[in-house]
């Protein structure tokens, strides 16, 4: 089986392509001389994670001011939706935040802050403050005299879920920076044959490349067609059916068709076949849809070697996070979700020995609004986000942290805080970590020079 | 149904919902009823209006048809949910006309009843019962063009019992979905308000016991509703042409709103709660005449929100949206007015916009022919939306046949066109037990749950997007090309092989005979197919017309011919040829791809 198998051929390269495509060229392993022979070629694995929390995660109550002005201006904003300090878990980072407050996780969150408090051996878990997607840096006056550009459709949620994976917010094409990330590593993997991005949860633009397609697995393992299996019984019944299959189609919606049941089939046997033959893992993970899709990630990991993947891409998700109404009790239900799930995952990469290697972090298409609409929020811009692996910079809060002070300096209106960080940043600083080089940095993130940092430091490399 | 039945009808609906408050609104509902009534039969080109040419747009001067079997079949994949021998011989024996005609006239299939009826008899009802009710009528409706509409408007006036605010409300989800299936060909003004003051949809887009501001509480009104219904239900983002094409201005497009905008109508949103509120009791407003557990503690779900003035923004300008002719000067709804008035106003405002038309009549297409119909085709069918031919706008009846009849959808694509689209995968399970009579002895369709092999289930998207949008376009050749393809948003490398499992064991496993089945399961009778399998070319071409409206290329039909011929000629061997010719279809490429 070729490579062929998974990239998708392009009859042609249509202008809107052309770019992209010939960003790729340069991307390209042959031409990317500058990457270290021992990432690109040794024995060292490395995988991101994506957690996608759709809808618009409130991290205003995820990450809860608990003292000094910050929760005055939270209380004043938030009123009955404002979590009494009691009912957070108070965290310790090694530098007091800037401004002049204590923060502190919610309720729901007790394994994640006590991860991100853990003194005895370094703490794998860091937030990183008020990330938003941004076109240049902004303040609020330039905001409402529209003189500096943002993004297009801000707080529309299908323009957001796919602005927030984009590698630059103005990016033409719908394709996200862990599919330009792939585009650029695929070659090093031995296993041609299997793509080096996987889903647990589905279609997503985040892995959406140029070449490289995401393959979908559910949480059980890859899906089969019994009736076209290998077994002797099915031999006539799978010739003819895959000949149905590959004849040659005139129709290109049909060529699609085909091409996904081919890569369904061939990689269903690949990762079955290398599932069932592993052992099962002593890390027990929640019986929740987060938790299993993150054990299932686990999972492939363990079998690796079996798949032959040295550099890998997941993306896992859960929704309800756009609480309108019903805020307190639906945005406790996801965040304890979230936080058993997480600790789960990253116990499972201690036990496989993989945790330096394996980095998770969070993304969701806006923050909420500080200001309530009764018993819910609506959709805001910037969010705090949540960065989980054995080679992070743990207990420490990176970025600006807003003012939530209802028309404050950083509300841009309606309680939509201004982000302080752009995700271009964010995901640039994941990137560095996996193995992009500073210099071919800003072609995989085209407006990254015109924010402050290119590496905001969460990642011990 | 004629104008004075729809006439009828809404008088007694006028009655039923008498109440001071809501005469204005009871006054515009017999207005578009009457309209709806005219317009059903507009949809149907009734004899009763004969020597009138309803549709004097040239493209439907062609004779009365369909001229063979496969059109037939082709059509009826477009209008039902899969089609019959019987219903293909009954539409080659009328005539495209009267058979919308009699769709036209055909009793609603409603879904509620259904679940009350279950209530009624003891049965716990859940969301189950629901998808039972929508196999149902899907499978077994005699009303399938409506039906069909009904599924096409469910996703785009998105509920979903994803959300936990409705999920446990499946009765009042079936009266929403009744909702789409009794406008189906009605207008669409009327629809957009009754899915408006739908308790359904208040609950899952947070319009039901939405406030006016309130600086005090640092309340302010939600904004949820006010961006779904402009962004999904009526104009989309960004200003269209008549054809469905992107307006463009300085090499960008046009956006139709902007936050403004949205704050505008979230305060126009504002002051809606249950029916038959007692008046102040704006927190503890009851969901029904008794407490609960008594029967019909929750009754007000299946009625009309209901506006408690003090709670709505009625002071402040709004501003609404701006087009060319828009009736409030620069969009600007004045201040003051109560709910309702403004509630009609900015309904009025919405419904008016020039990009309703393209945006309805592309959607349409979309579910029902082709995912990527010509600028033409579109503007076509926006036409018929912006003007009935009896100057009516909205007409969905008269939509939904423009859609159908027009020479686009009657003539079947070439390969190279690209034209068609995806088939839904619960439509290929519909069309499988339409064509083989797929029921269980008890009646029921206990398809619970077909969102974990098919990826979609009606009224369960995970979120108001529906299952795809509109315009997914999955990367490579289809994106290079510019080809949509919504269809395959949900047709990941998991559900391409579930679905194909899934259809494999209806078939495989699941018929009528094959011993240990109880009355609940739901069988294929394959009887009628076995009889003719002693002739395989002969069976292949029966399910190329049934299932592919004869576009079966050579090849498929001799590598299915070929193969299923080397199964012996007995009853088991012949089973098995029924079996194996279906699930091959339905499996391959050439089936995925409706043209």
């Amino acid at each position: 089986m070729k490579r062929r198998q998974f990239i998708q051929r392009a009859l042609c390269a249509t202008a809107g392509s052309a770019l992209f495509g010939a960003l790729s060229g340069k991307l390209s392993i042959a031409h990317a001389a500058a990457i270290s022979e021992d990432r690109l070629l040794g024995t060292d694995y490395r995988a991101l994670v994506c957690v996608y929390l759709y809808g618009g995660n409130d991290s205003f109550n995820m990450l809860v001011p608990r003292s000094g002005a910050p929760r005055t201006a939270y209380q004043n904003a938030r009123g009955g939706l404002a979590l009494p300090v009691a009912q957070t878990h108070a965290l310790n980072p090694v530098v007091a935040p800037g401004d002049g407050g204590s923060y502190g996780f919610h309720n729901a969150m007790p394994q994640l802050a006590a991860l991100f408090n853990r003194t005895a051996t370094p703490s794998p878990l860091a937030i990183v403050a008020n990330i938003g997607p941004l076109l240049y840096p902004i303040t609020k006056a330039q905001y409402e005299a529209g003189s500096v550009p943002v993004p297009a459709q801000l707080f529309s949620h299908s323009d957001q879920s796919v602005t927030w994976h984009k590698p630059a917010a103005d990016l033409a094409v719908r394709r996200g920076w862990g599919g330009r990330l792939a585009d650029m590593f695929f070659a090093t993997n031995p296993n041609q044959d299997l793509s080096m991005n996987i889903s647990v949860d589905g279609e997503n633009v985040f892995q959406a490349g140029d070449n490289v397609v995401p393959y979908f697995v559910g949480q059980n393992g890859a899906e089969s067609i019994p009736f076209v299996g290998e077994e002797s019984w099915n031999a006539d019944r799978r010739a003819a059916f895959i000949a149905l299959r590959d004849a040659p189609h005139g129709h290109a919606l049909q060529r699609q068709y085909a091409a996904v049941m081919r890569r369904s089939m061939a990689n269903g046997t690949l990762i079955n076949s290398a599932l069932d033959g592993a052992g099962a893992l002593a890390t027990v993970f929640p019986d929740t849809p987060l938790g299993q899709q993150l054990r299932m990630v686990a999972r492939l990991m363990q079998v690796r070697g079996v798949l032959q993947m040295r550099r890998q891409i997941f993306f896992v998700g859960i929704g309800g996070f756009d609480t309108h109404d019903r805020q307190l009790e639906d945005h406790a239900a996801q965040l304890g979700e979230l936080d058993g799930a997480l600790a789960a995952f990253h116990a499972a990469t201690v036990e496989l020995g993989i945790d330096d290697a394996v980095t998770t972090f969070t993304a969701s298409e806006f923050g909420r609004t500080t200001s309530i609409n009764g018993d819910g929020t609506d959709h805001g811009w910037g969010g705090h986000h949540l960065v989980l692996g054995g080679a992070v910079a743990g207990r420490r809060i990176y970025g600006t942290l807003p003012n939530l002070t209802i028309e404050g300096p950083d509300d841009a209106g309606w309680g939509q805080i201004i982000p302080t960080t752009a995700v271009d940043q964010y995901a640039a600083t994941l990137s560095r970590w996996y193995g992009v080089p500073d210099a071919q940095m800003s072609t995989v993130f085209p407006n990254l020079g015109r924010f402050a940092s290119a590496n905001l430091g969460f990642m011990n490399t | 149904m004629s104008a004075h039945a729809a006439a009828t009808e809404a008088a007694s609906v006028a009655n039923a919902a008498a109440g001071g408050q809501r005469a204005g609104i009871v006054e515009m509902r017999i207005t578009l009823r009457m309209a709806a009534g005219v317009a059903a039969s507009v949809l149907a080109c009734a004899t009763a209006h004969a020597g009138e040419h309803l549709f004097d747009s040239g493209f439907d001067h062609r004779n009365e048809g369909p001229y063979s079997d496969a059109d037939a079949a082709r059509f009826l994949t477009q209008a039902t949910f899969g089609p019959t021998l019987a219903e293909i011989a009954r539409l080659r024996a009328i005539g495209y006309n009267t058979w919308l005609a009699e769709q036209a006239a055909a009793t609603p299939s409603r879904h509620r009843p259904y679940l009350e009826a279950q209530a009624a008899a003891g049965l716990d009802v859940y969301q189950n019962s629901r998808q039972e009710a929508w196999w149902l009528h899907a499978v077994r409706g005699q009303d399938q063009l409506r039906q069909r509409v009904a599924f096409a408007l469910s996703e785009l006036l998105v509920v979903s019992d994803q959300s936990g605010a409705i999920e446990g409300n499946p009765i009042a989800m079936a009266n929403y979905y009744d909702l789409l299936v009794e406008g189906a060909f009605g207008n669409y003004r009327s629809l957009l308000e009754q899915v408006t003051l739908s308790p359904v949809m208040g609950h899952y887009l947070s319009m039901f016991k939405n406030r006016k501001p309130d600086t005090a509480l640092g309340i302010r009104p939600d904004e949820n509703y006010a961006r779904e219904i402009m962004q999904l239900f009526s104009v989309g983002l960004v200003q269209l042409n008549m054809d469905g094409t992107v307006i463009s201005s300085g090499g960008q497009p046009v956006p139709t709103y902007n936050q403004e905008t949205i704050r505008g109508f979230a305060h126009v949103f504002t002051g809606w709660n249950w029916a038959n509120c007692p008046t102040n009791n704006w927190e503890w407003c009851p969901s029904g005449p008794v407490d609960w557990p008594e029967p019909g503690w929750d009754a007000y779900w299946l009625q009309p929100m209901a506006p408690m003035a003090a709670y709505h923004a009625s002071a402040g300008t709004k501003q609404l949206l701006v087009y060319p002719g828009v009736a409030l000067p620069n969009g600007v709804l004045p201040a003051g007015g109560s709910a309702q008035s403004n509630l009609q106003a900015a309904l009025d405002n919405v419904f008016n916009h020039p990009n309703v038309a393209p945006f309805i009549a592309r959607h349409l297409i979309k579910r029902l022919v082709s995912s990527n119909p010509s600028p033409a085709y579109v503007g076509r069918v926006a036409a018929v939306f912006a003007n009935n031919g009896l100057g009516a706008r909205g007409d969905l009846g008269a939509t939904v046949r423009a859609v159908l009849m027009d020479s686009e959808a009657r003539i079947l694509p070439t390969l190279a066109s690209n034209r068609g689209k995806l088939r839904e995968p619960l439509l290929r399970l519909t069309q499988l037990w339409r064509a083989l009579d797929g029921r269980a002895d008890d009646g029921r369709y206990r398809e619970w749950n077909p969102e974990y092999s098919f990826g979609q289930a009606a009224l369960r998207s995970p979120s108001v997007f529906n299952f795809f949008l509109p315009d997914y376009r999955p990367p490579g050749e289809l994106s290079n090309l510019g080809l949509d393809a919504p269809e395959f948003q949900i047709t990941t490398d998991t559900t391409i092989a579930s679905v194909a499992s899934a259809l494999g064991a209806k078939v495989y496993w699941s018929w009528r005979g094959q011993g240990g089945q109880s009355p609940e399961d739901i069988v294929v009778d394959l009887g009628p197919e076995v009889a003719l399998a002693h002739n395989p070319a002969r069976l292949v071409d029966r399910y190329d017309l049934l299932f592919m409206g004869r576009t079966m290329s050579p090849f498929m039909f001799d590598t299915i011919t070929g193969y299923i011929s080397t199964m012996p000629n007995t009853n088991s061997g012949r089973r098995e040829r029924v079996q194996n010719a279906i699930w091959l279809i339905q499996s391959s490429p050439e089936y995925a791809i409706e043209r």
